[in-house]
């Protein structure tokens, strides 16, 4: 498809299209109304000036009689300017316009109908018909058909004064003020056009970036982002970052989920092979009964394994989806604590480890309890896995300045190194250092997941040696 | 003892109702849950275990009808569900317990030995004995043979619950759920640390230790020569 016709085809195109229309039509009324202000204001000026001479006129009649006036006609009408303005005197009954003064500038005046033949005496009736002391548009055949505008006055004696003027000038100047209009409205429409259609193929262009990328994603390419100018902040930039930010979380949660699928295929291979191998050999050999039993419990270790791993995973999406919020309460968190104190100070005893607890009074936390609970038994389980004999192990709770209720563990263990903080609570993420160690790399993340329900924050730090767990809660 | 297993998966209800008959129950067992609930309002039985998604009526209905018209038999959820607050929903629905699935056999049985034993008529007991293990509930004092044993509190109760379940299993969540009421599996073996300390205190020193492991599931405190027969059995259906 051609681009002029994909152009046409937009919908950008035709709402560019409709608004040159529209704005076209609105140029138009504007200007029209320039045109009938211009006329009006013209017209107005000339009456003025009609109805200034006729004065000027009738003043010197008064003072000088017919015959001052005459003269004075015949000044007046030698005066240059434009419009150019007729004076005559006519005389009632009198219609032979050879006796006007001065005859030869009588405008020779016609009304739509008129024709050749008959026009001296028409001229006559035209006369006539002239009312008096009101401004009226005449046709002056003697002059190219050009409207003179009149005004005539009745003086003692029968005698009328005219004063005219020709407006062929004015004429002139509305004709080209209404052509300039209509060349402007014309230019404003063609421009409008013009630019409604580039601005539509620049965001036609974005679109299709945005299209194509879509399509790129859709092809398996997941590392494919909208271009965006770094600088710039309109409404598609915007929406052009947001997509992004968007694909960016997708992506994640895409590679997330492999992982969390490849990772789980593979720490299943490890029991399940061992239970295939178990039972293989149990069958190829004759086992004792003493063996037996073994046999059986090392396969369901192996099993109960295997569905700690599925129960963890389970309970981790199950607190993503934000369902244990219906189970919330709000309880004190020194009773929590007393009771885990209680739990694990025993095992420290056993370890040789130092128990260090301390926690203020009158702490709460609006949660479901038993998810806090599991998020700090797994915090002091690593703690307790990881640490070596005569070291120390502290619980901690208090409240901030800021009425936030900060709860913390802390070990002297091997620790976490600061580059892998983060990835301590992806899916079965686990240090290389862990590996020989029991566990399922699933606790961290089910800590995680509990935070992140409760809105709380997890700040991981170094103890030197050791690590250091501090879990916020909002007060 | 007579016990109605309400679940739609054919191979699971027979494994359970085989393990159970050979504990020495006898076990009936509906496929679907309106079958089930007519079942339990037409046969007596001393514990019903419910699995809560069924075919026709879901176990919690089953459950809040039963309870509804005063049924006071104890009721054991099963669940593939599982985790905090779908067991919360269940006893609320009047289940007396819960069981996630996957479970092993011997959890099973142990909390309906435990669900049937609570349920049964309490004499009032002034002391619990096993062999010469002796404690004074009154008193709150254990003895064994002439040896007064210092217990900590929680010890105390730890081992209360034990001998209150003498002869049965009771495992690790189960004591986590009575003494402490969490009801979650701590990685590193809490409870076996505890129970260590009190059978240091309550075996070390005597010539027939009382409380054993049993491996992956939990404890028995029983006199060995007394329960013997019993003993293998649980063991057995264990494996």
């Amino acid at each position: 498809m051609s681009i002029l016709g994909r152009i046409l085809r937009t919908s950008v195109f035709r709402l560019s299209l409709l608004y040159a229309l529209l704005f076209s039509l609105i140029a138009a009324a504007a200007l029209l109304s320039v045109y009938i202000f211009a006329e009006n204001q013209i017209e107005d000026q000339i009456d003025r000036r009609l109805k200034l001479e006729t004065n000027l006129l009738l003043e010197n009649y008064k003072k000088h009689t017919l015959i001052g006036l005459t003269e004075d006609i015949k000044i007046y009408n030698k005066k240059e300017g434009r419009p150019f303005y007729i004076y005559a005197l006519i005389h009632q009954r009198k219609l032979d316009l050879r006796q006007f003064i001065p005859a030869e500038q009588i405008p020779e005046l016609s009304s739509e109908q008129a024709s050749g033949q008959n026009r001296n005496q028409n001229q006559a009736q035209i006369f006539a018909s002239i009312p008096l002391n009101e401004i009226v548009d005449y046709v002056n055949s003697r002059k190219n058909d050009q409207t003179v505008r009149i005004l005539l006055t009745l003086l003692p004696g029968g005698y009328q004064l005219l004063v005219g003027a020709e407006l062929e000038e004015t004429q002139d100047l509305l004709n080209q003020l209404f052509k300039a209009s209509l060349i402007a409205i014309s230019v404003i429409f063609a421009l409008s056009i013009l630019i409604g259609s580039l601005m539509a193929r620049r965001l036609l262009n974005r679109i299709n970036t945005v299209t194509n990328t879509a399509d790129n994603i859709i092809d398996g390419d997941l590392s494919h982002r909208i271009p965006v100018v770094d600088d710039r902040n309109n409404e598609l930039d915007r929406l052009s970052r947001s997509l992004n930010r968007m694909l960016d979380r997708n992506e994640e949660l895409m590679i997330g989920t492999r992982e969390v699928s490849n990772n789980l295929a593979h720490d299943l291979r490890n029991p399940l092979n061992r239970i295939r191998h178990r039972i293989e050999s149990a069958k190829l050999d004759k086992i004792s009964d003493a063996e037996f039993t073994d046999f059986a419990d090392d396969t369901i270790e192996d099993i109960d394994g295997v569905i700690s791993t599925f129960n963890a995973l389970l309970s981790i999406a199950q607190i993503e989806s934000g369902e244990p919020r219906k189970d919330w309460s709000e309880f004190s968190v020194k009773n929590l604590l007393d009771d885990l104190s209680e739990i694990y100070e025993v095992v420290a005893n056993e370890k040789g480890i130092t128990w260090d607890y301390s926690v203020s009074e009158g702490l709460t936390i609006n949660g479901n309890k038993q998810l806090i609970a599991q998020l700090f038994t797994n915090l002091l389980d690593n703690a307790f896995k990881y640490s070596p004999a005569n070291s120390i192990i502290s619980l901690s709770a208090i409240a901030t300045k800021t009425s936030a209720i900060e709860v913390i563990i802390s070990d002297q263990g091997p620790g976490i190194p600061e580059g892998e903080h983060e990835n301590v609570f992806k899916r079965f993420h686990r240090l290389d250092s862990a590996r020989s160690t029991e566990g399922n790399g699933l606790g961290l993340s089910l800590v995680k997941a509990v935070v992140d329900l409760h809105d709380a924050k997890i700040n991981l730090s170094d103890n030197k040696p050791g690590l250091i767990a501090k879990v916020s809660f909002k007060g | 003892m007579q016990i109605l297993i309400i679940e739609d998966d054919v191979q699971t209800a027979k494994f359970i109702q085989k393990g159970l008959q050979e504990s020495g129950y006898m076990v009936d067992h509906a496929a679907d849950g309106k079958t089930g609930l007519q079942q339990a309002m037409n046969t007596e039985y001393d514990a019903l275990v419910i699995d809560r998604m069924l075919p026709k009526l879901d176990g919690l209905s089953i459950i809040e009808q039963l309870r509804g018209q005063g049924y006071n038999v104890p009721i054991l959820i099963l669940s593939a569900l599982g985790e905090v607050d779908q067991r919360v929903e269940g006893l609320k629905a009047g289940g007396d317990d819960y069981l996630v699935k996957p479970y092993s056999f011997i959890e099973l049985l142990a909390r309906i030995q435990s669900l049937i034993r609570r349920h049964q008529p309490q004499e009032i007991l002034n002391h619990l004995q096993v062999r010469d293990l002796k404690i004074d509930l009154l008193k709150r004092q254990v003895t064994r043979g002439n040896t007064i044993i210092e217990l900590q509190p929680k010890e105390y109760i730890l081992l209360e619950s034990l001998m209150r379940s003498a002869g049965e299993v009771v495992t690790r969540t189960m004591l986590l759920e009575k003494v402490w009421d969490y009801n979650f599996d701590p990685q590193t073996n809490v409870i076996d640390v505890h129970i260590s300390r009190i059978r240091a205190k309550i075996d070390k020193d005597f010539d027939v230790p009382l409380l054993k492991t049993v491996r992956g599931s939990g404890y028995i405190l029983h006199d060995p020569d007394l329960d013997k027969i019993e003993d293998n059995k649980v063991i057995n259906a264990s494996s």
